[in-house]
C-alpha cells in the first residue's frame, strides 16, 4: 500500500513538472518519468498490457520523438506565456480531480464487469504474441510524427528542379 | 492480399524521404500513385470474395508462425477502402502539378501515405484499441499536413485541430477502456459477446456519450464542429479534399457507426438522439455556409452539413436508410473531394478565395468552372447526378419509417444547399468578367484531369445508379444492417 501511495505521489508530482518546467527537454524528461511511474502502477495492478503500452509509447517512443523535435528548435524560437495559462493549469487540476473524484468514484461501483480470466502472460508475451497489430499501429504513429518533424521542420528554401 | 492496403502506403512512406533525395519530383510522383492504383485495383478484386462469402477473415503468418495479425473485411470495410483509394487517387493526381510551388514532394507524399495507411488500417482492424491506435496514425499525419504550407493560418488552423482533436481522442480511450474494464476484451466479437451477457446500461450509456462526443469531434458534427472551417480552409487544396473527403467519414463516421452497429447495438432511443444531432448539423451548417465569403470555409461548412445526412440516414437504421446513407458518403467523398481540389485550381489560377473578389471565371477557365459545377450540383442532389440518388434513399427511407419531420427538413435543407452552391457559381464563374482576370489561363494538365476525373464519376455514379449500388453499396448496408451478428459470424 506505501508502495502503491509513493508510486502515485511520484506520478502527480512528475506530471506536474512536465507541465510547468521551463526548460522543454526538462518537462519532455519529467513526462517520460511520470509515465514510467504510471507503467509500474499498472503492472503493479496486474494489467500488463496498460504497462506494456505506457512504457513502451509513452515513455519510450513519444520521448524520443519529443527530444529530436526539441533538439531541432533554435534559440529565439521561445514563447512567453501568458499569466492567464500559468493560471489555469492549477484551477483546470483541482477541477479534474474534485469531478474524477466523484463521478468515477460512483460509476466505478455501478461497472460490472465478466468474471473474464485476467490477462495472461509476461512483457514479452503481451507485446509480441497478443497484441501484435498495435506494434504495427505504434510504428505507424511514430513514423508519422517523424515525418511530421521532417516536413515542418524543413527548410523554407526552394526545391531546385531536377 | 487484404493487409496489402496498410502494408503497401506505410512501405512506399518508408521509401520516400530516401527516393526525395534522388529525385525531387519524377519518382515521388509516379511511385506514391502508382501504390494507390494498386490499392484501388487491389479493391476491385475482393468484390467477388465479399459477394461470396460475406467476410473474410485473414490472419497473418511470419515464417509458418502465427503473429496475431487479425484483419476482417466485410462489405462495410471494403466499401470505405474502395472510396479511400478512389478519391485519395484522385487527389494524388492532381498534387502532381499542384504541390510544384511547395516544393518537398517527397515529405508531402509520404505524410499522405501514411495518413491513407492510418485510415485504411482503422476501418480493417476488429479491435478497439487497434481502431484508436490507427486513428492516431491517421491523427498524426493529418496535423502535419494542415500546417504542411507553414504560414500563420496553417500553423494556427493545425494546432486548434490538434487540441480539438486530442479532447475527441481522450473520450474515445476512456469509453474503450470502460469497455475493456466491464469485459476483460478489446476485440469487436468478445466485446459485442460480453456487452450483451452484462446487464450495464448506464454505463454503456455513458461510453456511447464519450464515443459521440469523441467520434462526433472528428465527424465535426455540430455542436462539435469548431475546429474544421479553420483547419479544412487552411490546408492545403489536395489536403482540404482527403480531409472533407475521407478523413471525418473514416475517422469519424465509419469509426462511430462499426462500434454502435456491430459492437453495441443501437437503441431506439441512441437513434433519435443522433438522427437529431445529424438533423441540426444539416441545417445549423447549411446556414452557416451561406454567410461565407471564402470559397474553403463555404465549403468546409457544407461538408458539416453533408455529414448531417449521412449520420441521419445511418442512425434511422432501416436497411433503406442505411444504403442511401452510405451511398451519399460515396458521393460526397467524391464531390466534396472535387470542389476542394477545384478552389484549389481557382486558387492557383487567380491567386485568391474571396468570393467576391471572383466573377465571370466561366469565360476564361471552362474546365474548372465546369467541373466545380457538376460538383456543386451533385452535392445539391439535382439529378440526374449521383447526390440526388442518396439524399432520394435517405428522404425515401425517412417517409418510409414516418418520420414526416425529419424529412421535411431534409428537402428544405436540400434546398438551402442548392442555394449556396448557386451563390459560388454566380460570385466565381457567371457574371461579367473582372478586368484583373483577363489574362488567366486554365489550371495545369493534372489538375484539370483529376477534376474532370471526378466529375465524371459524380456523372457515371448517377447514371449507372444501379449496378454501382448492386456491387458497393448493398453488401456494406446488409454488413451493417445485420449489426452484433455480423460480428459475431466472423469465428474470430
Amino acid at each position: 500500500m506505501v508502495i502503491q501511495i509513493l508510486l502515485l505521489c511520484g506520478l502527480v508530482i512528475f506530471s506536474g513538472l512536465a507541465i510547468l518546467l521551463k526548460d522543454l527537454i526538462k518537462a519532455a524528461l519529467s513526462l517520460a518519468v511520470a509515465s514510467l511511474f504510471l507503467g509500474i502502477i499498472f503492472f503493479s495492478l496486474a494489467a500488463p498490457y496498460a504497462g506494456v503500452f505506457e512504457i513502451s509509447v509513452v515513455a519510450g517512443l513519444i520521448t524520443v520523438l519529443f527530444i529530436l523535435t526539441i533538439a531541432l528548435t533554435k534559440k529565439g524560437d521561445e514563447v512567453n506565456e501568458a499569466r492567464v495559462v500559468k493560471l489555469a493549469f492549477p484551477i483546470f487540476f483541482i477541477l479534474f480531480l474534485l469531478i474524477d473524484g466523484l463521478v468515477m468514484k460512483s460509476l466505478l461501483q455501478k461497472i460490472p464487469a465478466l468474471p473474464a480470466g485476467p490477462e495472461a502472460g509476461n512483457f514479452g508475451e503481451v507485446l509480441w504474441r497478443q497484441r501484435t497489430f498495435d506494434l504495427v499501429a505504434q510504428v505507424g504513429v511514430i513514423f508519422a510524427g517523424v515525418l511530421a518533424v521532417l516536413a515542418l521542420f524543413r527548410k523554407k528554401e526552394e526545391d531546385k528542379d531536377e | 492480399m487484404v493487409f496489402l492496403f496498410i502494408l503497401i502506403p506505410l512501405l512506399v512512406a518508408a521509401f520516400l524521404p530516401l527516393v526525395g533525395k534522388l529525385s525531387k519530383k519524377l519518382l515521388p510522383d509516379v511511385l506514391t500513385n502508382a501504390a494507390l492504383a494498386f490499392l484501388l485495383f487491389n479493391s476491385f478484386l475482393l468484390i467477388k470474395p465479399i459477394f461470396n462469402q460475406g467476410a473474410i477473415i485473414q490472419n497473418l503468418t511470419w515464417f509458418g508462425e502465427k503473429v496475431n495479425l487479425q484483419i476482417a473485411l466485410d462489405g462495410f470495410n471494403l466499401f470505405m477502402l474502395f472510396t479511400i483509394s478512389l478519391v485519395s487517387l484522385c487527389i494524388s493526381l492532381f498534387s502532381i502539378d499542384y504541390l510544384e510551388h511547395y516544393g518537398h514532394k517527397a515529405n508531402f507524399y509520404a505524410l499522405f501515405l501514411v495518413m491513407i495507411a492510418g485510415m485504411n488500417g482503422l476501418v480493417l482492424v476488429p479491435d478497439l484499441f487497434s481502431v484508436y491506435l490507427f486513428l492516431e496514425v491517421a491523427a498524426v499525419a493529418s496535423y502535419a499536413l494542415v500546417a504542411f504550407g507553414l504560414g500563420y493560418d496553417e500553423l494556427e488552423a493545425s494546432f486548434k485541430y490538434l487540441m480539438l482533436s486530442v479532447v475527441a481522442s481522450a473520450f474515445t480511450l476512456l469509453s474503450i477502456t470502460i469497455i475493456f474494464g466491464m469485459t476483460g476484451s478489446l476485440s469487436f466479437q468478445a466485446v459485442a459477446q460480453g456487452l450483451q451477457d452484462l446487464n450495464a446500461k448506464l454505463v454503456i450509456g455513458v461510453c456511447l456519450a464519450f464515443f459521440i462526443m469523441g467520434f462526433g469531434l472528428k465527424a465535426a458534427l455540430v455542436p462539435f464542429h469548431a475546429w474544421l472551417p479553420d483547419a479544412h480552409p487552411s490546408a492545403p487544396a489536395p489536403i482540404s479534399a482527403m480531409l472533407s473527403g475521407l478523413l471525418i467519414k473514416v475517422s469519424g463516421i465509419y469509426a462511430l457507426f462499426r462500434i454502435i452497429y456491430s459492437v453495441i447495438g443501437i437503441s431506439s432511443a441512441l437513434s433519435q438522439l443522433l438522427m437529431a444531432l445529424g438533423t441540426i448539423s444539416i441545417v445549423v451548417a447549411a446556414l452557416l455556409a451561406l454567410g461565407q465569403h471564402d470559397l474553403k470555409r463555404m465549403l468546409a461548412y457544407s461538408s458539416i452539413s453533408q455529414v448531417g445526412y449521412i449520420v441521419l440516414g445511418l442512425a434511422l437504421g432501416t436497411p433503406l436508410g442505411i444504403a442511401g446513407a452510405l451511398f451519399h458518403l460515396f458521393n460526397h467523398a467524391v464531390a466534396k473531394g472535387l470542389l476542394f481540389l477545384n478552389s484549389g485550381s481557382v486558387q492557383h489560377i487567380t491567386g485568391t478565395r474571396n468570393l467576391d473578389e471572383l466573377g465571370g471565371l466561366g469565360k476564361k477557365v471552362p474546365i474548372t468552372a465546369g467541373t466545380n459545377l457538376v460538383g456543386a450540383l451533385s452535392i445539391a442532389g439535382v439529378p440526374p447526378l449521383a447526390g440526388f440518388w442518396s439524399k432520394l434513399l435517405i428522404i425515401m427511407a425517412l417517409i418510409q419509417a414516418r418520420e414526416f419531420g425529419y424529412a421535411l427538413v431534409a428537402i428544405l435543407a436540400s434546398i438551402l444547399t442548392l442555394w449556396y452552391y448557386l451563390l459560388i457559381q454566380r460570385k466565381a464563374f457567371f457574371g461579367r468578367l473582372a478586368e484583373k482576370w483577363l489574362k488567366v489561363k486554365e489550371a495545369p494538365f493534372w489538375m484539370s484531369a483529376a477534376n474532370i476525373l471526378l466529375a465524371l464519376i459524380c456523372i457515371l455514379a448517377g447514371i449507372f445508379f444501379t449496378p454501382i449500388y448492386k456491387t458497393w453499396i448493398s453488401p456494406a448496408a446488409e454488413a451493417l444492417a445485420k449489426g452484433i451478428q455480423q460480428v459475431l459470424m466472423w469465428g474470430l
